[in-house]
């Protein structure tokens, strides 16, 4: 599976909706390179990018803590 | 990928040097039992694993282990001094590179006289051969050798690809968690998801820490909140105490729903044997009956004709002579009797014109008042008694009693068997009139007979008729009398537990409800406490990270849920196809998800939903044969670059010849190349000529193997090597 792929699994799940993240047909069509404001979203694309390219739990976690505080 | 050849030298039974070429398409070696098939089977895997299946121990043991039992007999018997060397090479044509890879394995022994010397290990070589190029070049570098194997076929795939038939039941079974999981896996790599629910439920775990611990800097009351954190933690404990309680109930209520599944399947098999049971015992009363009916009456034949006088049959003329001979008999007699009367009568006159005449004959009075005197009055002189002349007198009176009395003697003394004669012949009158009926006599006992061999003989063919039912029933549902006796007993039992567990599943859940609404509360306590504003950096990563979570898990159970529909799908094709032009139980297979969450179990339904009962163990292998492609199929369906060999030793053994052809007609479709070692064609010459002949089946090359000497016919093994013959 490739990122992209993964990342539509992930968006077709109720809770974008249902949160009004994205709608259905927005989800479909979202594309990896699209910067989104929704936090969830960058989490995820950072999860999975260190999940494919192979990188340690740690450094994913590092990175995803570094991403979420920065919004402050 | 494609596996171009096979080359096996002195290797187990192929002494000397043996060649098998490859296609695309469906390649079959065909030979019975104990001909070599399964070790050809052992040679691909020797080459590729360094190991060979032991069937005795159901493992694939090491070269370390099986040592000299690599190397053919025959080659070993032959060879008094020197080395002897097993080796088995396989060609691959990898068509997108365009390269060829060669990979060998050999193995070696020495021999002095009769001491035999062995290697501890087997030796590998990997060739790469460009086909631009002549010269093939040796690999040495380990990364290479296991990129060219993964490339080949790489692990996660090999159970799938390469397998005995026997091994079946244990690549998929779904009694195991992980089976479907890492079947999943091969078709789309979920443990990517595995790895990121794991990844969100430690990042939300260190946010929510640090989150309370921010509330804690903040409480206006800290003795109140560290109170109210204690309770917490404790809460916390129990829910996920809790929770641990909950899977392990689920995991028995699980066991406990597979076993009622695999009892209800065995429970119409153990009610059908045991109605089955019944009638047998019916039929063989009524069997035991009509059997000593029959013996009676087989019997009794040689009586009859006494008793019903069958003797008599054709002696009409016997009786109408005697008949003839006894009226004569009665007439002479007659006129024997009128011919004694007449000399009766004769001499009874005699008597009386004797006592008148001669007139010197005096009147029998006289003679016996003479007599009484002594004195003859007729010459007047004396006569003493007993003298001459008084004896004399005597006899005149005595002559006439004595004839007489002799006439009536010889009447008397003659044979008299006229009443003998008499009985008989009435007798033989009474019976002459029963000479007509035997022959209807003798036809209604015949008929008798005939229709108790009859009914022998068809309440023989039933019983062994509901016999043989028995039987494949027992063998099908792997069963004994006495299993299925106590099987609805089991099923009760299981189907308390599954209620039992049920209850317990729902009073935990109820009790962790209460305690998360009680962790609610402390939760909103020490918010409550709160004073001053918590960053809102800090709550939104706790919510953001807390959604991470959800949607990670609740992803891979619709991702994981999606496949298996999938794995469905591709399963229910082959099965259909498999199952083509066969008039067993048909069915959808439908992997049924059991109450755990993890495990699920196959079902056979209809149309409608409803669950087919008694799976047996072909229907079940076949399942099992059809998911084992279904995770080939739909993993070709998403990456088209994927193509591997499936090697298979006697895969349809288990559910026999019918099913044969539209296995092959599958696999052949499913698999851009196999090669399947098989029996079912070696006996079976029309089976085998419909696979030649079959246009829908995509044939590569066909061989027979047959050993140099029978099985039955062999002392020793050491002049045993293997004939390959080419079938088309």
């Amino acid at each position: 599976m490739t990122r992209e792929e993964i990342l539509q699994s992930f968006l077709a799940d109720e809770l974008f909706s249902e949160s009004n993240y994205l709608a259905r047909s927005e989800a479909s069509k979202f594309r990896w390179a699209t910067n989104s404001p929704i936090k969830l979203i960058e989490v995820l694309k950072v999860a999975i990018d260190g999940e494919i390219s192979g990188e340690s739990q740690a450094i994913t976690e590092r990175k995803i803590n570094t991403y979420l505080n920065s919004q402050q | 990928m494609i596996l171009q050849n096979i080359e096996l030298n002195n290797f187990m039974c192929y002494a000397g040097n043996n060649k098998f070429e490859f296609t695309e398409g469906i390649n079959i070696i065909i030979g019975d039992n104990g001909y070599g098939k399964s070790k050809l089977y052992d040679a691909f895997y020797w080459v590729m694993y360094d190991r060979c299946f032991d069937t005795r121990k159901k493992d694939f043991l090491p070269t370390n282990t099986l040592k000299k039992h690599l190397i053919s007999d025959k080659a070993l018997n032959e060879t008094s001094d020197g080395f002897v060397t097993a080796s088995v090479i396989l060609t691959f044509h990898n068509i997108e590179k365009n390269s060829v890879y060669i990979i060998e394995r050999r193995y070696k022994v020495r021999k002095d006289g009769t001491e035999i010397y062995e290697d501890r290990e087997s030796e590998e070589i990997i060739k790469i051969k460009d086909l631009a190029y002549l010269n093939a070049r040796e690999i040495t570098d380990p990364v290479q050798i296991t990129s060219i194997k993964k490339a080949i076929l790489p692990d996660n795939i090999k159970p799938y690809m390469w397998f005995q038939g026997e091994q079946i039941e244990q690549i998929i079974d779904f009694n195991k968690d992980n089976t479907l999981t890492q079947a999943i896996n091969v078709l789309s790599n979920i443990s990517k998801y595995d790895n990121l629910i794991a990844l969100a439920s430690s990042l939300k775990d260190s946010a929510s820490k640090e989150y309370q611990k921010k509330q804690r800097d903040l409480s206006g009351d800290k003795a109140k909140s560290e109170s109210l954190e204690l309770q917490r933690s404790k809460l916390e404990e129990n829910i996920k105490a809790l929770q641990l309680q909950d899977l392990q109930i689920k995991d028995n209520l699980a066991t406990a729903e597979e076993k009622s599944e695999n009892l209800l399947n065995k429970i119409a098999d153990a009610t059908k044997i045991r109605e089955l049971e019944e009638r047998k015992k019916a039929i063989q009363r009524n069997l035991q009956d009509a059997q000593e009916e029959f013996q009676e009456e087989q019997l009794s034949l040689h009586k009859r004709m006494f008793t019903n006088k069958w003797i008599l049959k054709g002696t009409e003329v016997l009786f109408a002579k005697y008949s003839d001979v006894y009226n004569q008999f009665e007439q002479k007699k007659l006129i024997r009797k009128a011919e004694m009367q007449v000399r009766k009568d004769a001499e009874m006159e005699l008597n009386k014109a004797m006592f008148q005449l001669p007139i010197d004959v005096p009147e029998p009075i006289h003679l016996e008042n003479m007599l009484e005197m002594q004195h003859c009055l007729v010459c007047d002189r004396t006569a003493p008694k007993d003298s001459k002349e008084w004896l004399s007198m005597k006899s005149l009176l005595d002559r006439s009693r004595e004839k007489i009395t002799a006439i009536e003697d010889e009447d008397q003394t003659m044979h008299d068997f006229s009443f003998d004669l008499k009985k008989l012949y009435h007798t033989g009158l009474a019976l002459s009139h029963q000479i007509p009926n035997i022959d209807d006599d003798i036809k209604s006992v015949f008929r008798k007979l005939r229709r108790l061999d009859k009914r022998r003989k068809t309440l023989s063919e039933d019983y062994q008729a509901v016999d043989a039912e028995i039987n494949t029933l027992i063998v099908n549902s792997s069963l004994n009398l006495s299993q299925a006796t106590n099987i609805l007993n089991e099923y009760a039992a299981q189907n308390d537990l599954t209620k039992r567990s049920q209850r317990e599943v729902d009073a935990n859940a109820h009790i962790i409800t209460k305690k998360a609404l009680e962790l609610s509360g402390i939760e909103a306590q020490l918010s409550n406490l709160v004073t001053g504003e918590i960053p809102a950096y800090l709550t939104d990563k706790l919510k953001v990270l807390t959604e991470f979570k959800n949607v990670t898990e609740s992803t891979r159970k619709r991702v994981f849920h999606g496949l298996v529909t999938m794995l469905e799908q591709e399963a229910n094709k082959h099965y259909g196809e498999m199952m083509q032009g066969n008039l067993g139980t048909r069915g959808l297979i439908k992997f049924k998800q059991l109450s755990n969450e993890k495990n699920y179990m196959p079902e056979l339904v209809d149309e409608n939903g409803n669950v087919l009962l008694q799976l047996n163990m072909g229907n079940i292998i076949l399942i099992k044969l059809a998911t084992i492609m279904a995770i080939i199929s739909a993993r070709q369906g998403s990456i088209a670059t994927d193509l591997y060999t499936l090697i298979t030793d006697a895969p349809t053994s288990v559910f026999g010849e019918d099913y044969t052809i539209g296995f092959c007609k599958t696999v052949s479709k499913v698999y851009r190349q196999s090669i399947i070692m098989s029996k079912e064609f070696y006996k079976n010459t029309a089976l085998r000529s419909q696979l030649l002949l079959d246009s829908d089946v995509r044939l590569g090359k066909v061989y027979m193997i047959t050993p140099s000497i029978p099985e039955t016919e062999r002392s020793n093994r050491n002049s045993l090597s293997t004939l390959i013959t080419p079938l088309n």
